[in-house]
């Protein structure tokens, strides 16, 4: 085997602590190096040019390139050995940039070391075998998981493109928690005006099927080819036959049902459409509530439906779906605001959550739009905001900012003075966080036009006096205790992830961190990626965004399924385990250790085997340290390539053995 | 830094690809100075190193040998260094039956991020290796001295 | 009817479902025991059951995998068939597992080290009290526990884990087994534990009779200390090189090992091997509070994780 080393000064990045020219010398004293020189930049064109030409003059078989780390250039040199002719996998590189030159400074042990790291790579690179990648075919079609703003700006981008979606949402109506507020910031626009048309869109968009009152159960496959298995929940309601008329809700005596959408705050019936806007405009019943499911009498709903769509009997179903792509849009949840006992949320009835707050605003709300408190009804007066409820808080678990919420505080500090003028507002703030586009002039507006009340400092704890509450906390830039009078407290809960995020990242096989978010492939630059090769994320599921934010990743994710889409086939990493069917005795360990389930038993003449699907094999190489036999190698880290480096950093000649 | 007076030892270190090694590269990118003894070797996964390439190194001559993974709970494979913990403390516990000093083999959680965490590890690792001194090496001589030895008791 | 007669009458009874049932007849002297592959009902006439009888039959059973295969086992000798049945490389329906309580083996080594010459052995009169040897017409007696295998000292499985047919009365019996020998030569100093393995080692022939005579050793004609492929081993045939296959077959038996002590016994120059794979057992039994070949359902511990483990403490710095 004819060897090429190129080792490279970086300028003087490795030149500056390193003896570039005597590496080269050294190298070219390997047994199988057949060429060495040192380069200035190996990266540069120049210098690229020159490892093709010495490829052709010396018609090398593999080339080692001594500069910086693989994770940096490993990409940018096989592309080059491969404009030379050569496989791509015939290229080992030397890291003596990050691990040699950068992290020491005498220059004699850095020669030293670099010598061995070049020798270590040349040891591998004899041990390389040419690999080439495997195309096959994928299915165009992709699933969004998750119907709020964020996988509605999904769908409807990798619909425009001409894909075929599948979006299922968890809830009776797609909307997600945006479909809930009353206005946005920072320009107070309608919420639901602005939301309802991207609704209708997907509902009239001839390349989306849409799951509402479903959720992902099971993902099998792998990029281009999975199979998703769908929970279609009983909703006791045919909804091909429904028209979303509405009088099964005006008829049904069960009024005293939980209110979601509105996040409790009123009471709806058991049968119910969620919202007017609601997409699908269907109508659903909760078991729980419906006198005819509970008791087994009432029926009075399928008495009045015009149109015989009502189902007691009706039972959950489960649709199959094949995908190519996946979006993950499952956004986020409220932090539990009743863990602050001190704030008496959960116990005082005018304590609410912020969210509370925006359906009190909202015209569709259960108070048609007035701010009226939930004790007694009366308008309050006076209101106090606090901040950070379960956010920047390590006491809670909680220590991550949420981000939005002292934007939309000060969104609804202005829209209580819209609504209330004689009100007052107060903020109990910790920092204000309004880096976005005319977010800070937003909460200055706050401050200054509508004449809130900013105290920084943290509340200790809220207790009710008379029909009012006094809320005690610190205000820390006058180093005073403050006590301030409330006829209404609104929390700024936080975000946390979504409940079922966890469990639904291991159908997907992608991370999470230690809150349930989702972890994109890289924090800067593969933000909308996950390691899973074909999952993506949108929007709060990965962490906590506002909505141009998570429209923005809607609209990338798309961007990404619709260029992987772009080709008919895709092509498989060849660094993927390989069984040798002579060695495998058909004991199955590795198929017991595979995280991915890549290998499968395979009947080979009456004898069982393991297999591996290429595709779905993702390259960790558990299986080869699990197989004693050394039945099943991970290409281009096979236990002899891996054994070359230790030898060649080890080198014990046979000379040094005894006999 | 007693590790970079005097000439270096046969490090020998596996790190993941993911993780580790990308400690390593942010140790560097951060200029963070460490002693030179330290030969990585890269690997997709903590869960891909056979213990057996340990003690291959062990027994041809390295002096120590140092293992570096992703944190569990945080492995790019969902679960390789789960696995790797497992056989890496079976390991660690079996080196003294051996003849072999445990101290000589550590395994370790470093992040990509966690650059300043790598050198720590580096430097007390090495540092270690030094106050150890070079390892027995299995060659002719200690045989002899193991016949004496045999001899005498 | 005595047991073995009630046993062979049961192998006979069930030899027309099978290719062949295996178990010992009485080897080329009184002192050995040899493996008998019954296929005839003349052949069952030949078999014995004493504590010569010192193999362990499992071996052979995943070599006739595919094959209906009878076996005759002690109660140690089940763990490497449930050992077998869990790795899959037997099948449970095509083996018959005959038993009977076992008293315990004896180790000719260590009558061997007491006669010296074992070359004309004329008659040996053995039971679980003693054991009478004679040898070129000089008689000696031993006490049997003086002379019996010292896995038969620790025993825990006197009646069989798993069996079809099993004849006689269970003993259940459990001897403790504190891992003396392991925690007494790690006491001793680290350089005399190394020069102990560099002499050992030095010994061994390379004939790989532990390798053979090892249940679990499943590579079989792969395996890399005759294929070189992985390159663990090199060509040499040095101490380091001798010693570092014993390590290797430590290591591919870690959390598998059932210490029926057969790479000891089958060792034909002494080298105590079963120390290594007790030293990994011990640990793996603190670690894992797991026991090889005990459980048909469980998983090996190094098969298998924990998120969090109980044992093991996070490293880091």
């Amino acid at each position: 085997m004819k060897i090429g080393v190129f080792v490279c000064h970086c300028g003087s990045n490795i030149a500056g602590t390193v003896n570039v020219g005597s590496v080269a010398e050294e190298a070219l004293k390997l047994p199988s190096v057949a060429f060495a020189s040192d380069t200035m930049y190996a990266c540069s064109e120049p210098g690229q040019d020159a490892i093709i030409e010495a490829i052709k003059e010396h018609r090398l078989d593999g080339v080692v390139v001594a500069s910086c780390s693989p994770r940096m250039h490993e990409p940018t040199f096989r592309k080059t050995v491969e404009r030379a002719g050569l496989n791509r996998y015939m290229f080992e590189m030397a890291n003596i940039r990050e691990h040699v030159s950068w992290i020491g400074k005498d220059k004699d042990a850095n020669t030293r070391k670099a010598v061995d790291l070049v020798a270590m790579a040349v040891a591998k690179l004899t041990q390389d075998r040419e690999l080439t990648p495997k195309t096959f075919d994928i299915n165009k079609r992709v699933l969004v998981i998750g119907g709020g703003v964020a996988g509605i700006q999904a769908a409807l981008d990798c619909a425009d493109g001409g894909l075929e979606v599948v979006l299922v949402e968890k809830t009776s109506s797609i909307g997600g928690k945006m479909s809930k507020l009353d206005k946005t910031f920072p320009t107070v626009d309608c919420s639901s005006c602005i939301l309802g048309p991207k609704m209708v869109d997907v509902a009239q968009h001839p390349n989306i099927t849409l799951y509402a009152s479903s959720e992902v159960a099971d993902v099998k496959g792998y990029v281009g080819n999975f199979n998703v298995s769908i929970n279609r929940k009983a909703t006791y309601v045919d909804w091909a036959a429904c028209t979303g008329c509405g009088l099964c809700m005006e008829k049904c005596p069960s009024k005293k049902s939980r209110d979601v959408f509105n996040e409790e705050i009123g009471t709806t019936t058991a049968i119910n459409i969620p919202f007017p806007q609601a997409i699908p405009k269907k109508a659903s019943i909760d078991p729980e509530f419906c006198l005819k499911l509970t008791k087994g009498k009432c029926g009075v709903c399928e008495k009045v439906c015009p149109t015989n769509a009502i189902r007691f009997e009706q039972k959950q179903e489960t649709a199959e779906e094949a995908v190519g792509a996946i979006i993950t849009a499952t956004g986020y949840d409220l932090f539990d605001y009743t863990r602050y006992e001190e704030y008496g949320g959960g116990r005082y009835a005018d304590v609410i959550t912020s969210l509370q707050y925006e359906r009190l605003l909202s015209a569709s709300g259960p108070t048609g739009g007035h701010i009226k408190r939930p004790s007694d009804g009366k308008e309050p007066k006076d209101v106090v905001f606090i901040q950070c409820v379960g956010s920047r808080d390590k006491s809670v678990d909680r220590p991550y900012c949420s981000g939005f919420c002292c934007m939309y505080t000060a969104k609804q500090a202005i829209l209580t003075k819209d609504h209330l003028p004689e009100s007052q507002s107060y903020v109990f703030y910790m920092d204000i966080r309004a880096p976005g586009k005319l977010y800070d002039e937003f909460t200055r507006r706050a401050m200054e036009e509508y004449g809130t009340k900013y105290i920084r400092g943290r509340v200790a704890m809220v207790y009710p006096k008379g029909d009012k509450y006094i809320v005690r906390g610190a205000d820390t830039l006058m180093g005073a205790q403050v006590e301030v009078e409330a006829d209404l407290v609104v929390l700024a809960v936080g975000a946390e992830a979504a409940k079922g995020a966890p469990q639904l990242a291991e159908k997907l096989r992608i991370s999470y961190d230690a809150y349930g978010f989702y972890m994109e492939s890289h924090p800067k630059l593969r933000p909308v990626e996950t390691n899973t090769a074909g999952v993506f994320l949108a929007g709060s599921c990965q962490g906590p965004k506002d909505i141009p934010t998570s429209v923005g990743q809607g609209s990338a994710a798309a961007a990404k399924v619709l260029a992987l889409f772009s080709k008919d086939q895709l092509e498989s990493d060849p660094q993927v385990s390989v069984v040798d069917i002579k060695r495998c005795v058909g004991c199955g360990k590795c198929i017991q250790t595979c995280p991915f389930g890549a290998i499968e038993e395979m009947d080979f003449r009456g004898m069982p085997k393991a297999n591996v699907i290429e595709t779905i094999c993702q390259g960790c190489g558990i299986c080869t340290s699990t197989c004693p036999q050394g039945a099943i190698q991970l290409q281009h880290f096979t236990d002899n390539q891996i054994l070359a480096e230790v030898n060649a950093i080890c080198q014990q000649t046979p000379a040094q053995n005894l006999k | 830094m007693s590790a970079n007076t005097g000439s270096e030892l046969k490090i020998v270190g596996f790190l993941c690809n993911w993780c580790s090694y990308g400690g390593a590269d942010t140790a560097g990118v951060g200029r963070f100075q460490q002693p030179t003894d330290l030969r990585i070797i890269r690997v997709p996964c903590s869960g891909r190193i056979d213990p057996l390439f340990v003690l291959k190194s062990l027994f041809n001559g390295a002096d120590g040998v140092l293992v570096s993974g992703c944190h569990p709970r945080d492995c790019h494979y969902a679960e390789g260094n789960f696995y790797a913990r497992r056989r890496l403390e079976v390991l660690k516990r079996f080196l003294p039956i051996l003849g072999i000093d445990e101290r000589r083999f550590e395994y370790t959680w470093v992040s990509a991020s966690e650059g300043q965490k790598w050198k720590t590890v580096v430097q007390t690792f090495t540092e270690r290796i030094h106050e150890l001194g070079p390892a027995p090496k299995l060659d002719q001589c200690l045989m002899e001295r193991a016949q004496a030895m045999a001899m005498a008791v | 009817m005595s047991n073995l007669d009630t046993l062979k009458a049961k192998i006979k009874e069930r030899l027309p479902d099978l290719d062949m049932v295996v178990g010992w007849e009485q080897g080329f002297d009184p002192l050995r025991a040899t493996p008998l592959f019954m296929r005839t009902e003349e052949d069952v006439d030949r078999l014995i059951w004493n504590p010569l009888c010192v193999h362990n039959l499992a071996t052979y059973l995943p070599g006739l995998k595919g094959r209906k295969v009878g076996v005759v086992v002690k109660g140690c000798d089940s763990r490497s068939i449930i050992e077998l049945l869990q790795e899959k490389l037997i099948n449970r329906d095509d083996i018959v597992v005959f038993s009977m309580p076992c008293e315990g083996v004896v180790s000719v080594r260590k009558i061997q080290n007491r006669i010296g010459s074992l070359d004309y052995v004329e008659s040996v009169e053995a039971d679980t009290g003693t054991v009478k040897v004679t040898v070129d017409g000089s008689s000696q007696s031993f006490g049997f526990p003086d002379v019996a295998a010292s896995k038969c000292g620790r025993c825990q499985y006197h009646t069989a884990l798993l069996s079809d047919e099993f004849v006689g009365e269970p003993n259940n019996e459990k001897a403790e087994d504190d891992y003396s020998d392991v925690t007494s030569f790690e006491a001793r100093p680290q350089e005399e534990r190394l020069a102990f393995w560099m002499t050992e080692m030095q010994r061994c022939i390379q004939c790989y009779a532990c390798r053979n005579a090892c249940p679990l050793c499943v590579c079989r004609d792969h395996c890399v200390a005759q294929s070189r492929d992985p390159h663990w081993m090199t060509q040499e045939n040095s101490t380091q090189n001798k010693w570092f296959f014993q390590v290797i077959h430590a290591m591919h038996l870690a959390g598998r090992c059932t210490e029926c002590g057969e790479c000891e016994r089958a060792c034909p120059v002494g080298i105590p091997l079963l120390l290594l794979k007790r030293k990994l057992n011990k640990e793996i039994e603190e670690l894992f509070d797991y026991k090889a070949g005990t459980l048909i359902d469980s998983t090996p511990p190094l098969q298998a994780f924990k998120v969090e483990e109980d044992n093991i403490n996070e490293r880091g710095w």
